[in-house]
């Protein structure tokens, strides 16, 4: 949670070239790459109201434009509303009946009632809360039937072009081409509407007219006091934009928008990143491949003020999240090989078992935005280190404190400390941003089950560039 | 960053059994309807009003110095009742926040200066930012990132919000120290 309070100290170059915190990212263990929000595919799971946690399915929730039907919205604050029920005063007065319980809207942050605008309270706690209809209704329906129309025959229209390119080349005569029963034809006598039908809603369509005359302004327009307690705020008018209540009594509660799950999926082989459970209060996932859980962490304990011409202790902290043993090492970034031969095999080879061609030239197309220019280098240890598998039972143990030497400072079950020494050019200039990256190459060992035509390999030697920043560069 | 080390006069704070390390200089009142279910810091200041009703916490929870953790109330048509407050694992608790809220799910980060109001409930893996005031009877749901007065909806945490939080209070617990005597 440190990573969602502070700012981002450490961060991972994606594989699109963007840089993310690790927390941001994700792994795709199909293509063995990072991946980033701005990379992948984001699809939406379920719709849910946030407030009532009712699920609700994609195709009611567009019919309802995705709003809930048991929650509203304050039109004033736009908070949830709540009900409150009061005890309805009987007019008439002492019949001997007990008073009835009646609810009404109300706002507990800015104290708008539904009573204000004069909507009558309600017998029953949920529902049955008058909908103020748009008055261009029956004009909206008509355009978009309008423009359905039209989308249907473009369609159409494109689709006999392409069917006359098809025909000529094609080898064998079928039964429509032979007897010139075209499809409008067999429809025809098949009795049912033709495709023409649409073109009714097309010539009865009728074009607005502007007219010449406009209703005269009320002489005092201009005179008249406004109060302006009285108009609405143009967030509340935008809030609903088919009626734009322009005064404040002509307010009236907006049901709540719903959220929604989202599951994400890896553009180049179409494998699920991270999938939701289907309960809208589960905070767990069915399938999370996330960098957090596959990628080592690098988290800095400390550094010394960054000097010009000076040097400087650095300690980072390394974790290995996965369940295996790690080999990591680091290298200078310029030292990375060219991973995209590599990849594109292991690519190529799951393309082929899937029968998949993707295409993926569009991450190429993308201008990729240098890495910030380095303040220094790091300099790295020329060893490899081990880090152990995560073992959650580890907290427990009393474990002897590890090895010690002059890199590492300490190694605690999948955690080690190490010491590095930052060297900063002498030309740095001071008060400008102190970034070091480096590379860190360490050992993947993939746990998908091999499929029966691809032998994969399970072990991959993987590298990530990471930078550091450290504040600026100090006197 | 890797969070820097706390530390705590050692006369200053009880060590319960099961964890809890809980401040002399905070104000615990009916402390028979209080349960901290371990590895709990309560610190320096702090109230927990259990006189008014149940407070519950999970585990590995920490309530920071000068907030206040009060059971919510519901008017009804014959005078007021309280309502127990439930605080699941792993929660986050800032500086002089004001808790009020019916349930506080797992794996909830509450900045500083915050104020929740009364009978809200903030589901599992949600955030609040400083210096927020959440109205009465708000629902966070999950995942999500709120912030402001009223505080609302800015953006959503990233899917591995659990086990940050988890890493977040065990450290926080880890570095939490007594001063060494020398």
């Amino acid at each position: 949670m440190a990573y969602l309070t502070q700012p981002d100290y450490v961060k991972y170059i994606c594989s699109c070239g963007q840089l993310k915190p690790i927390t941001n990212l994700y792994f795709c263990r199909h293509c063995l790459k990072i991946r980033c929000g701005f990379c992948i595919c984001h699809e939406v799971d379920s719709h849910y109201c946030a407030n009532c946690l009712e699920n609700m399915p994609s195709s009611e929730a567009r019919l309802k434009k995705n709003r809930c039907s048991s929650c509203f919205a304050c039109p004033s604050c736009f908070h949830t509303l709540s009900t409150r029920a009061t005890l309805a005063r009987d007019p008439a007065g002492g019949d001997g009946k007990p008073p009835k319980k009646m609810y009404y809207l109300s706002c507990f942050n800015c104290r708008w009632t539904s009573r204000d605008v004069g909507i009558p309270d309600q017998p029953v706690a949920s529902g049955g809360w008058p909908e103020r209809t748009n008055p261009f209704t029956t004009r909206f329906n008509q355009l978009l039937d309008y423009y359905k129309a039209i989308a249907q025959q473009e369609k159409q229209e494109k689709l006999d072009k392409e069917r006359k390119k098809f025909v000529t080349r094609g080898k064998y005569i079928n039964l429509t081409d032979k007897t010139g029963l075209t499809g409008a034809m067999a429809r025809n006598i098949a009795g049912l509407p033709s495709s023409e039908s649409s073109s009714s809603v097309i010539s009865n369509f009728v074009p607005s007219q502007a007219s010449p005359d406009v209703e005269e302004l009320p002489d005092d327009y201009h005179l008249k006091e406004i109060d302006l307690k009285q108009i609405t705020r143009i967030s509340q008018r935008t809030s609903c934009p088919e009626l734009q209540p322009s005064l404040a009594s002509r307010l009236s509660p907006r049901p709540r928008a719903l959220c929604v799950k989202r599951s994400q999926r890896c553009r180049a082989c179409d494998h699920n990143l991270t999938k939701p459970e289907y309960n809208p209060g589960s905070v767990k996932f069915k399938i999370e491949l996330l960098a957090y859980y596959h990628v080592p962490e690098v988290k800095i304990i400390s550094y010394e003020t960054i000097k010009p011409g000076g040097t400087s202790a650095l300690l980072l902290k390394l974790s290995n999240p996965t369940a295996h043993e790690m080999t990591v090492k680091m290298l200078q970034p310029e030292d990375v090989p060219d991973q995209e031969d590599e990849h594109k095999t292991i690519e190529k080879t799951l393309e082929k078992s899937l029968n998949l061609e993707k295409d993926i030239s569009w991450n190429a197309s993308f201008p990729r935005r240098p890495p910030p220019p380095n303040a220094g280098s790091v300099n790295l240890p020329a060893v490899s280190l081990t880090l152990a598998q995560r073992d959650d039972a580890a907290e427990y143990d009393d474990e002897p404190p590890g090895d010690n030497d002059d890199i590492i400072l300490w190694r605690k079950s999948n955690k080690l400390a190490l010491r590095l020494k930052l060297t900063t050019d002498a030309q740095a200039k001071v008060g400008s941003n102190a970034y070091f990256s480096f590379a860190l190459q360490y050992s993947y060992r993939n746990t998908v089950p091999p499929s029966a035509t691809v032998v994969q390999h399970s072990d991959h030697t993987l590298y990530t560039t990471l930078i550091l920043d450290l504040g600026k560069v100090c006197e | 960053m890797e969070l820097q080390d706390t530390y705590y006069n050692k006369s200053e704070y009880v060590e319960t059994a099961s964890g809890n390390k809980v401040s002399r200089q905070t104000v615990l009142c009916g402390s028979q309807n209080i349960v901290l279910h371990g590895k709990v810091i309560v610190q320096s200041d702090a109230i927990i009003r259990g006189d008014l009703a149940n407070v519950k916490t999970g585990r590995f929870c920490i309530i920071s110095k000068g907030s206040v953790i009060r059971p919510p109330f519901k008017k009804f048509s014959k005078g007021v009742a309280f309502f127990p407050l439930q605080m699941g694992d792993h929660v986050f608790i800032g500086e002089n926040t004001v808790v009020n809220a019916a349930v506080v799910g797992s794996y909830v980060y509450i900045g500083k200066n915050v104020v929740i109001g009364r009978r809200c409930v903030l589901k599992d893996c949600c955030m609040i930012e400083d210096n927020s005031v959440l109205p009465a009877e708000t629902i966070v749901p999950s995942f999500a990132r709120y912030s402001g007065n009223p505080a609302k909806l800015i953006t959503t945490l990233p899917e591995a919000t659990p086990d940050l939080m988890t890493e977040f209070t065990k450290s926080y617990y880890q570095h939490f120290l007594p001063t060494t005597v020398s």
